[in-house]
């Protein structure tokens, strides 16, 4: 067997074959956070296409099943490389210079996970194959997936094997993320004082951990019952299309914490370190982390309101569904009193993160009438809902992620990015997409059903249709411009001191960018060592 | 307590003012919207407007405040309090969603019952008395696009106005051919997936006559966008007079027997 490649050259110098054959987290840091970039800008561009095809009604560009694909396309692809694959990014270059380690406790099961992750990323490319198409929608229900001829739902083989795929990537990193951040701390680094982003990794890795098995089970059934004649799913046979949906979303609800709290963490890294003041309420932030994640399992049939389950079931999730809004109420609150005495530096990262807070608020509030069964009846699978998790997917988690982006773009390449063009794109962002987002809800209380390719000329549905591809193409052009931001600023930025944000956190403690070996020997962390921000520095 | 008192005092109001329903369980989804949507304005000025007094007050100044106080780290009876206040606040929701949703599950006994079986793309409508009305998706060819105007208009053959009487509580039963379809009725603000092998309910009343749309919300498939069906409310006479007359259109009748057979099969 090959021997894995040591480290030796810091990656911006490293050959093609280094990273290919690379095992250093850095390495795979980037190679997650490139591909998940390049499949959120091929997603975001389908988005803009159904937009463009919704902007007045009747068939105006493209066939339904082109718009189906697209639809099943983007769900998938920004939710599984997007919103799940950027924290995979971020984890892996983020988790060991934060605990102090050389490198990650599973390096070439890391790597392996990286490549099985890049596969998927084929399989997803070979649906642009004419005939290849996938139409099942991210979620896949039977017995629409697993019958041929009859609403034309496409290949569903491909839309299986991108699920094993990513889950299989999702399944090593998380053994991995969890081992490291267990076993390979530096003395003094406890569970109360780790940084919150590693709280937000962990928990979420967790849920990858317990809840990936049983959606990959249920997307097995859905293949054999496809492809090899089982009736797991068929009624006709003594299956049932529910059960596929249970064991979907055991998995799919908890996935949104796996989504949203690393997002969590970066919000708290940033805002900490940009307001120069310890985050407020630390342990009460840890153990809302964890109880997200612990009652996150315990919710998942809102999302079958309708679908024919007993009453007595939605009214017991009801109630845990409304209760995750506490544990993520006290986040909410404790960032805002972070910002009292404070002394905030209006740079990039804190516009992002600040704007990803009062963001995540509308998508959250919005959130709570759907686990209220006798408010979702009405808006069930309607673009209410798709406006609910645009908020939290399209704009909290995407929007911290540009954060981290920006924040961590000094230590990754060692150079500043564009402020000018960050600042831009923070705000254009934010009216492109409040456009996009605020008209879905309230079209959905009107009663538009979602993934619908077209839609009957009702005059103020055409309206608020034409305002969110209005609100598409803004977002899109901040989106652009994030991203040159950060480009010319790796290109031609100027050198990025080591630590920019004058951050406690042991990342910003080394060199910019770090050495092949991170650490040249372990740093000293102090019982009471404050990972967050500007604390007794 | 005294914002619940509030809220109740105010749902009481909302109920008060029945005599000119629309449409049930319309005016029960109403009243929870309504509280919802008052809760959610409050909560979001109560955290948006001391973060952006905050965001505004305590910026960086250099020579004058340059770093945070350090002090802030924690206040465990603030903590305590964001905690308690929306744990009070979010059982209280699902409470009242709990109370709310028990009414508006159970149809009235004197429900008239419709049964309704969906298939690729559309719905088989059976009255009482057996008499069937389809409505099917209008479909595009490649050679042959409708216009946005034709998509969802009623052209007699594929797609006929279903008849409801009006004030008459009306209890869907429903059930699917093929896929998982849903059946949302707008004015009534009620969805419920039809579901193959199994057998869903649903119920609705509509008090004045009118046209109302109808829905497929669960995604079955290419034309799922044009699976629609329009419910014609009309004054119970004139609703008695049409179920006992023959249907308008001869290949109507035709095309449910057809759908219908193969639904027995």
């Amino acid at each position: 067997m090959r021997e894995a490649l040591p480290a030796h050259k810091p990656w911006f110098a490293a050959s093609l074959w280094e990273w290919i054959f690379t095992t250093d987290h850095k390495k795979i840091g980037i190679m997650y956070g490139v591909t998940s970039t390049v499949f959120f800008i091929v997603a975001g561009l389908m988005a803009l296409g159904m937009r463009l095809e919704l902007f007045s009604p009747g068939a105006d560009y493209i066939k339904p099943e082109t718009y189906n694909w697209f639809l099943t396309v983007h769900g998938a692809v920004i939710l599984l490389w997007w919103a799940i694959g950027i924290w995979a990014a971020f984890a892996n270059f983020l988790i060991p210079l934060m605990i102090g380690a050389r490198d990650v406790a599973f390096p070439r099961l890391n790597a392996l996970g990286y490549w099985m992750f890049f596969a998927a990323s084929v399989i997803a490319l070979l649906t642009f194959i004419p005939g290849n198409q996938i139409m099942t929608m991210w979620t896949g229900y039977p017995p629409l997936a697993s019958t041929e001829g009859i609403g034309f739902a496409g290949q569903t083989a491909l839309f299986v094997f991108i699920w094993h795929l990513t889950g299989f990537a999702s399944i090593a990193g998380a053994v991995n993320f969890i081992t490291t951040v267990i076993s390979m701390r530096q003395p003094g680094l406890g569970f109360f004082n780790l940084n919150l982003f590693i709280h937000g990794i962990m928990a979420a890795n967790v849920i990858q951990l317990l809840g990936v098995p049983s959606v990959a089970g249920a997307v097995t059934m859905l293949f054999l019952d496809t492809y090899l004649n089982t009736s797991f799913f068929d009624p006709a046979r003594g299956g049932d299309p529910i059960l596929y949906q249970n064991l979907f979303w055991f998995y799919s609800h908890p996935a949104v914490y796996v989504m949203v709290l690393p997002a969590f963490g970066v919000i708290s890294e940033v805002v900490s370190a940009l307001a120069r003041k310890p985050i407020f309420g630390y342990r009460s932030m840890v153990v809302a982390i964890w109880a997200i994640a612990l009652v996150g399992f315990l919710v998942w049939t809102h999302h079958m309101f309708v679908s024919g389950i007993p009453d007595w079931v939605k009214i017991l999730m009801s109630y845990t569904t409304l209760l995750i809004a506490v544990p993520t109420g006290i986040k909410i609150f404790n960032w805002v009193a972070t910002l009292y005495k404070a002394a905030i530096q209006y740079k990039t990262p804190m516009l992002y993160a600040l704007g990803a807070i009062l963001m995540f608020l509308i998508g959250g509030l919005t959130g709570i009438p759907l686990g209220i069964p006798a408010f979702d009846i009405a808006v069930h699978d309607s673009y209410f809902v798709v406006g609910h998790f645009h908020y939290v997917l399209g704009m909290a988690v995407t929007l911290s992620a540009f954060a981290g982006f920006f924040y961590w773009w000094p230590k990754i390449t060692g150079k500043m990015y564009s402020e000018g063009l960050g600042k831009l794109s923070f705000w254009i962002v934010m009216i492109g997409s409040n456009l996009l987002y605020f008209a879905q809800l309230i079209i959905g209380i009107w009663g538009m059903p979602r993934r619908y390719y077209d839609y009957p000329p009702i005059e103020s549905w055409v309206t608020l249709h034409q305002i969110q591809t209005y609100g598409a193409f803004i977002l899109a052009f901040g989106i652009l411009l994030a991203i040159v931001a950060l480009i010319k600023g790796a290109l031609s930025g100027e050198k990025a001191p080591n630590n920019p944000w004058q951050s406690n956190s042991l990342e910003w403690q080394l060199p910019s960018p770090p050495p092949p070996h991170n650490f040249d020997e372990p740093p000293k962390v102090d019982k009471d060592f404050c990972p967050h921000g500007y604390c007794k520095f | 307590m005294k914002l619940i008192l509030g809220l109740l005092a105010f749902s009481a109001l909302a109920i008060a003012s029945e005599a000119d329903v629309v449409a049930r369980p319309y005016d029960l989804w109403d009243l929870m919207y309504k509280i919802w949507l008052v809760i959610s304005v409050i909560i979001y000025a109560v955290v948006a407007i001391p973060s952006l007094y905050f965001m505004i007050k305590y910026r960086f100044k250099p020579g004058e405040r340059e770093v945070g106080d350090q002090e802030h780290e924690g206040h465990w009876g603030l903590e305590a309090l964001w905690t308690i206040v929306p744990l009070i606040i979010v059982l209280y929701l699902a409470t009242h969603g709990f109370a709310i949703f028990t009414q508006m599950r159970k149809p009235p006994e004197n429900a008239m019952e419709l049964k309704v079986t969906a298939f690729a793309w559309g719905w088989i409508f059976q009255y009482p008395n057996g008499k069937m009305v389809i409505a099917q998706a209008i479909k595009d060819t490649e050679d042959k696009k409708c216009k946005p105007e034709e998509c969802y208009s009623i052209d007699g053959v594929f797609q006929n106005y279903v008849y409801i009487p009006a004030g008459v509580p009306i209890k869907a039963v429903l059930t699917s051919q093929d896929v998982i379809h849903s059946f949302y009725v707008q004015a009534a603000g009620v969805t419920q997936d039809m579901v193959p092998g199994r057998t869903t309910y649903t119920w609705f009343q509509i008090n004045k006559p009118g046209e109302y749309w109808v829905f497929c919300r669960e995604y079955c498939g290419q034309w799922h966008a044009r699976m629609f069906a329009k419910l014609k409310v009309v004054p119970k006479e004139e609703f008695e007079k049409w179920l006992r007359g023959e249907v308008a259109s001869l290949e109507n009748a035709q095309l449910a027997k057809n759908k219908a057979q193969e639904v027995a099969r």
